[in-house]
């Protein structure tokens, strides 16, 4: 017994050496940036308050993850504080009013990912009570077309949060959370019944089983998308249930129905849809538009190029130009200000986050819903990454929804940060 | 010094934070990936058993058991390695081969496939210490070590 107790207690040390390693170095970056942002603009934009809450929040984060959690994958937590101790900083230099708000969420969002990496039965409840906290969920994104409102208060603006007080709640980050809870227990429980092979060699996928998901999927996306044009959920809910659906069946056949579905949709969108047929065409192409409906998009494409290597320096360039960058577009306004450099330090950190909860994903080689959980948990923080980042660059349509850690908005930070406490609870069981 | 200078200062060495945070970064994602390689081989065997645990008669015959070979051919006909004497069995049904450190099965379109812990195998599957292989109606256990058997 004795020479693995040793092993373990070693490991542990390796994993919180690699945790504080990562937290000061991304501590530093955010004082520097912090200091450069406080010389070079007028007074408002001193973010001191921020930079003190960030520092208690790594600090108080990281003592509580290695005191309870030793086993943990030391990489996360240090990577989404960065992330986020970044984003509070571009918001406190693109929007000053807001950063208050935002420091406030950041900090209730890593009381959360704590109390659900150390809290035991977060997962189990997750799988138990599904269709409770489904039905819980839906209720409350269907409570949106009849109560929705807008934080912006503009008359046509999509109304997709609830409205408690001063606080504005949006019910379809939550469904991203629920949604692959969902997925994940019900078809964790039909895997096998996926798996079993047809006479002909060909794997045979259980079409009554199927159904279900399936149809309430579609329909989700399909509501979201003619009562609350919000294209952006609509998409990644579809996304990610095709990309787990094939996880759980291998069944190639799964991709290549789903991608057949999407251009038919798609199609028939461009056609009925206002907004989908604007996203399609100012991306197709936005010069001829480039001062109307275009304008957001151009300019974020300005942002990039006046970027260059390493960036203008905080607080040096002119983010400004693009329309609400806090929001959807804060990855050009980082672009423009950190460059390049900037660009591909934020792409590393969305690609190792996805590969460790991958991998956190397939040491759970004996529990097909917590494989499955982990699994889905990544793609989704990677599909709406590689959605909004793709559409900021004009690569993809676009589709708004926030960059996850980034973006202003208390509610994405809320459930980005809880989904990453569940991974970090799945990486403490998992097998090393 | 002027605010113009302490500013550049600031963006260099934001810069360069930035950039070490990178090769931190990056240099654990290696080590880690290194350390599952070596986890990965230290879980190789060179040496491995196909033990018999039943049979069409249903009768367990713990007892008889296969040493394979690096190359190992299953099936009906007397010509293989390992004889399987079932008739839903194809004349060469399955092999089993030592690749890399590991050991691999690969179905060889057998009428009624071969199956890896109840499932039917589409392609060659890599085997693990104790892994039910049926072919037919005979079942066998794959037994990994890294000594070669003495008996």
């Amino acid at each position: 017994m004795k020479p693995q107790t040793a092993r373990q207690a070693s490991g542990s040390s390796t994993r919180s050496r690699q945790q504080w390693l990562l937290l000061s170095l991304s501590g530093a970056f955010i004082a520097t940036n912090t200091l450069a942002l406080a010389l070079s603009v007028s007074a408002e934009q001193r973010d001191w308050i921020g930079l003190a809450l960030w520092i208690s929040c790594a600090l108080v984060g990281g003592k509580i993850l290695q005191r309870f959690l030793p086993d943990r994958d030391p990489i996360l937590f240090p990577i989404v504080m960065f992330l986020s101790g970044w984003g509070l900083l571009a918001i406190a230099r693109l929007a000053p009013p807001f950063a208050d708000r935002q420091e406030i969420w950041l900090l209730i969002s890593t009381g959360a990912m704590l109390l659900v990496a150390v809290f035991p039965h977060a997962l189990r409840w997750m799988r138990s009570y599904r269709y409770i906290i489904l039905a819980v969920a839906l209720a409350l994104m269907l409570a949106t077309i009849a109560f929705g409102s807008n934080p912006s208060g503009f008359p046509f603006a999509p109304r997709l949060w609830l409205r408690f007080g001063t606080i504005y709640f949006q019910p379809s980050e939550m469904m991203k959370l629920v949604l692959v809870a969902f997925l994940a227990s019900y078809l964790g429980e039909s895997a096998t019944a996926f798996r079993i092979a047809g006479e002909d060699g060909s794997a045979n996928v259980h079409l009554p089983r199927l159904l279900g998901p399936t149809a309430l999927i579609s329909a989700l996306s399909v509501v979201m998308l003619i009562w609350q044009r919000d294209l952006g959920a609509a998409m990644l809910f579809f996304v990610v249930f095709l990309l787990m659906l094939y996880l759980t069946s291998g069944d190639w056949r799964v991709i290549a129905g789903g991608a057949a579905m999407v251009i038919i949709a798609g199609f028939l969108a461009y056609h009925l849809f206002d907004v989908v047929r604007l996203r399609v065409d100012i991306w197709l192409n936005p010069w001829p538009e480039a001062d109307s409906r275009a304008y957001q998009i151009v300019q974020s494409l300005m942002a990039f190029s006046s970027g260059g290597l390493f960036g203008t320096g905080l607080g040096q360039g002119s983010p400004l130009y693009v329309p609400v960058a806090h929001s959807d577009f804060i990855f050009a306004a980082l672009a423009e200000e950190w460059g390049l450099l900037g660009v591909i330090s934020v792409l590393s950190c969305f690609a190792v986050l996805t590969l460790r909860g991958l991998s956190i994903g397939l040491r759970h080689s004996t529990s097909a819903f917590r494989r499955l959980f982990a699994i889905g948990l990544s793609t989704m923080l990677a599909a709406q990454a590689i959605m909004i980042m793709g559409g900021v660059l004009k690569l993809i349509p676009l589709t708004g929804v926030t960059l996850p850690f980034f973006s202003y908005g208390g509610s994405s930070l809320l459930v980005s940060f809880v989904m990453i406490g569940m991974l970090i609870r799945l990486s403490a069981e998992a097998r090393q | 010094m002027s605010i113009e200078v302490t500013v550049f200062l600031l963006r260099l060495l934001s810069s360069l934070i930035l950039a070490g945070f990178l090769l931190a970064l990056f240099y654990l994602i290696w080590r880690s990936l290194n350390q599952m390689t070596d986890t990965l081989e230290a879980e190789q065997a060179h040496y491995a058993r196909l033990a018999s645990i039943g049979d069409q008669n249903d009768e367990h015959r713990p007892d008889k058991s296969f040493a394979l070979l690096p190359i190992t051919t299953l099936g009906r006909s007397a010509s293989n390695a390992i004889v399987v004497d079932d008739e839903y069995a194809s004349a060469l049904h399955a092999t089993i081969v030592l690749e890399d450190g590991r050991w691999w099965i690969e179905d060889r379109e057998s009428r009624n496939g071969t199956q890896l812990n109840d499932q039917r195998i589409q392609q060659p599957t890599a085997l693990a210490d104790g892994d039910e292989i049926s072919i037919g109606r005979c079942r066998y256990r794959m037994i990994l070590t890294k000594q070669r058997f003495t008996s």
